[in-house]
C-alpha cells in the first residue's frame, strides 16, 4: 500500500523518474548480448568515481604549489594516498576500457548506418578523456609533466594568427601557477562535461540498436542483464583493486615522481601510458605545424571512419578488414612503444614508418577494402 | 504425497534464493560503506591540525600576577598565575551574590588553584580584556576589564559589573605536570 501511495507521488511530481526506470530496467534486448558490451556502462561507473576522488582531491589540491600539495595530500590528508591511488588508477582503468571498446566497435564495425552518429560521440568523449587525463599529468607538476606543459606553450608561442592566440588564451602564457590553477578548473569542468556525452552516447547507441528479431527469444534488462552488469562490474572492480593496491604508479613515467625543476629536463619525458599513442615525441612530422597534425590528425581520422568505410550497413563478412583493424591495432601499439622509448635514430624513422601506415590504413585501405568488398 | 513434496521443494528453493539476495544485499552494502569511509575521513583534520587542536603550554615561567595570552583555535586564551592575596579575596566570596554564580572551586583545577585558564573575550561585547598585565585597567577586583563595554571581572574571569552577564569561557585543558597544560 505505502509502496503505491510512493509511485503516484513521484509519478505526478517527477514523472522523469517513471520515464528513467523504464528506461533502464524495462527494455527488451536481444538474448546474447556479450560481455563486453557491458564496457560503457563500466566506464562510467569508473567516471563516477573519479568524480567522488576528484572532489576530495580537489579540496587539497593547491595550484600554487601543485607538486607540494600532491606530496601533502599521500602523506598527511587521512586516507589520501588511497584516494589519490584511486584517481590515478581510474584513469588507467577508464582509458584500458575505453581503447578496448574502440577496438570492438571497429572490429564490429559497429559505426555503420544510423550507429555513425555513436561513434562520433564515441570518439569525441575519447577525445574529451585525453584532454582531462592530460590536464590531470600536468596538474601533478612533476619533473615530466612540467617540461610537457613547458613544451606546449613555448610551441603555442611559435603560432601565428589564430592558433596561438587560441593556445595562449587557454594555458594563459608560459606555464607558471597561474596556468595550473586555470588547468585545474579545465580539468574539472571538462571532466563534468563527459557525462553529458555519456548520457548523449547512451541514448544515440540505444535508438541505433537493431530491434531484437521477431520469433527470437528477447529478454528484459532485469534481472538477466543485470546480473551480467552486476558480474561484469565486479571483475572491473577486482582488476582495479589489484591495481590500486600493487601497481599504483602503472604506466607512469617514474621520474614523474619528482618535483618540476626548471634548470633540468629529465632523461627520459614519456608521458603517462595512455596518452602514448597519439604523442609524438619523435616529431614524425617537422616542425611545430606538423606535431599539431601528428596528433590532432590522428583523432580526426577516428572520427571520419564511418564515412570512410564504403560497405553496406547491413553487409556480413569482411574478413580481410577485420584483419587490417588487427594490424592497426598493433601498430597503434607499436607507437606507443616507439613514443616510450624516446628520441633516437631508430624510432624516428619508426614513428614516421608507423604513423604514415596509420594514416594509410583510414584513408586508403579502409575506402579501398570496403569497396572491393561491397561489389 | 507426491504434489506435496515438490511443494516443499519449491518452498525451500524460494526461501534459500531469498536468503541469497538478501546475503548478496548485505555484502554489497558492507562493501559500499567500507570503501566509503576512506573518502568520508578524508575530509576530517588531518594529525597535524588535530595536533594544533591539542596545543601545550609552558606555564611555568608565568609570574605572580600577570597572565599570558597564547591563541588555540582562533581564540586568545588567557593564562593567569593568581596570587595570594587575590586568592584570599576571592576564595569565600558567595556565589548568589555574583551576576553568573560560581564557587572559587569551578573556575580552577583542583591541585593547581593558583591558575586560571580562560578564553580572553568579553562574554557581552566581544573584545580582548584588559589586565593581564599590572600596569593595565584591571577594575575594582583587580580583574580584567573590557576596553568597549566597560564589563569588569575578578581575577577567577567572573563577571562582577556588566553590560555582560556571563563569567569568561574556560576552554577545555589538562594539567600535564606543574608546569605544562594542555589545551584541547
Amino acid at each position: 500500500m505505502s509502496t503505491n501511495i510512493t509511485k503516484t507521488w513521484a509519478r505526478t511530481r517527477l514523472p522523469f523518474l517513471v520515464t528513467l526506470r523504464g528506461y533502464f530496467l524495462a527494455p527488451v534486448l536481444a538474448p546474447d548480448a556479450p560481455y563486453l558490451g557491458t564496457l560503457p556502462t563500466l566506464i562510467t561507473a569508473a567516471l563516477v568515481f573519479m568524480t567522488v576522488s576528484g572532489f576530495v582531491l580537489g579540496i587539497y589540491y593547491n595550484p600554487a604549489h601543485g607538486f607540494a600539495s600532491l606530496q601533502f595530500i599521500d602523506r598527511t590528508v587521512n586516507n589520501g594516498w588511497l584516494i589519490h591511488a584511486f584517481h590515478k588508477t581510474g584513469t588507467t582503468m577508464i582509458f584500458g576500457a575505453v581503447y578496448l571498446s574502440l577496438f570492438r566497435a571497429m572490429y564490429t564495425r559497429a559505426y555503420r548506418g544510423v550507429a555513425d552518429f555513436v561513434w562520433v560521440l564515441g570518439v569525441v568523449q575519447f577525445i574529451l578523456l585525453l584532454l582531462v587525463g592530460y590536464l590531470g599529468y600536468l596538474m601533478a607538476n612533476g619533473a615530466v609533466s612540467f617540461w610537457s606543459l613547458s613544451g606546449v606553450t613555448q610551441e603555442a608561442q611559435t603560432f601565428s594568427g589564430l592558433p596561438g592566440a587560441i593556445s595562449n588564451w587557454f594555458f594563459g602564457g608560459p606555464a607558471g601557477p597561474g596556468t595550473l590553477a586555470r588547468l585545474a578548473v579545465f580539468h574539472t569542468v571538462l571532466a563534468l562535461a563527459i557525462f553529458g556525452i555519456v548520457a548523449l552516447h547512451n541514448a544515440a547507441s540505444r535508438a541505433a540498436a537493431p530491434a531484437p528479431a521477431p520469433g527470437s527469444k528477447a529478454v528484459s534488462f532485469y534481472p538477466y542483464y543485470a546480473a551480467q552488469y552486476f558480474v561484469a562490474f565486479v571483475i572491473f572492480a577486482l582488476i582495479f583493486a589489484v591495481l590500486v593496491f600493487f601497481a599504483p604508479h602503472l604506466g607512469e613515467n617514474q621520474l614523474n615522481l619528482g618535483p618540476a625543476n626548471p634548470l633540468v629536463v629529465p632523461a627520459v619525458t614519456t608521458p603517462p601510458w595512455y596518452l602514448l599513442p597519439i604523442t609524438d615525441v619523435s616529431h614524425a612530422f617537422p616542425g611545430a605545424w606538423g606535431g599539431v597534425i601528428g596528433v590532432l590528425g590522428r583523432l580526426a581520422v577516428l572520427l571520419a571512419l564511418p564515412w570512410l568505410d564504403r560497405s553496406k550497413p547491413t553487409a556480413h563478412g569482411g574478413g580481410v578488414y577485420r584483419f587490417l583493424v588487427i594490424v592497426l591495432a598493433l601498430d597503434v601499439v607499436l607507437l606507443g612503444l616507439v613514443a616510450a622509448a624516446g628520441p633516437s635514430l631508430v624510432t624516428s624513422i619508426l614513428a614516421v614508418l608507423l604513423t604514415l601506415y596509420y594514416f594509410l590504413h583510414f584513408l586508403v585501405l579502409t575506402p579501398l577494402v570496403t569497396a572491393l568488398e561491397a561489389k | 504425497m507426491a504434489e506435496a513434496e515438490v511443494l516443499a521443494h519449491e518452498v525451500e528453493a524460494v526461501i534459500r534464493r531469498d536468503f541469497l539476495k538478501i546475503l548478496t544485499a548485505a555484502t554489497g552494502a558492507i562493501g559500499v560503506a567500507a570503501l566509503a569511509w576512506p573518502f568520508i575521513d578524508a575530509l576530517n583534520p588531518d594529525a597535524d591540525e588535530q595536533a594544533i587542536a591539542h596545543k601545550i603550554v609552558n606555564v611555568g615561567g608565568i609570574a605572580e600576577n600577570t597572565a599570558i595570552a597564547v591563541t588555540w583555535n582562533g581564540l586568545p586564551i588567557y593564562i593567569r598565575k593568581l596570587t595570594t592575596k587575590q586568592i584570599a579575596d576571592n576564595q569565600f566570596v558567595v556565589p548568589s551574590t555574583l551576576p553568573d554564580p560560581a564557587n572559587y572551586a569551578d573556575r580552577v583545577k583542583p591541585g593547581y588553584e593558583s591558575f586560571v585558564v580562560v578564553i580572553g573575550l568579553n562574554t557581552g561585547t566581544p573584545c580582548e580584556l584588559l589586565g593581564n598585565d599590572p600596569a593595565d585597567a584591571r577594575g575594582p577586583f583587580d580583574g580584567w576589564t573590557c576596553p568597549c563595554d566597560g564589563s569588569v571581572y575578578d581575577p577567577l574571569g567572573r563577571v562582577r559589573s556588566g553590560p555582560a552577564t556571563k563569567n569568561l569561557e574556560i576552554p577545555r585543558f589538562t594539567f600535564l605536570d606543574d608546569t605544562q597544560i594542555q589545551l584541547g
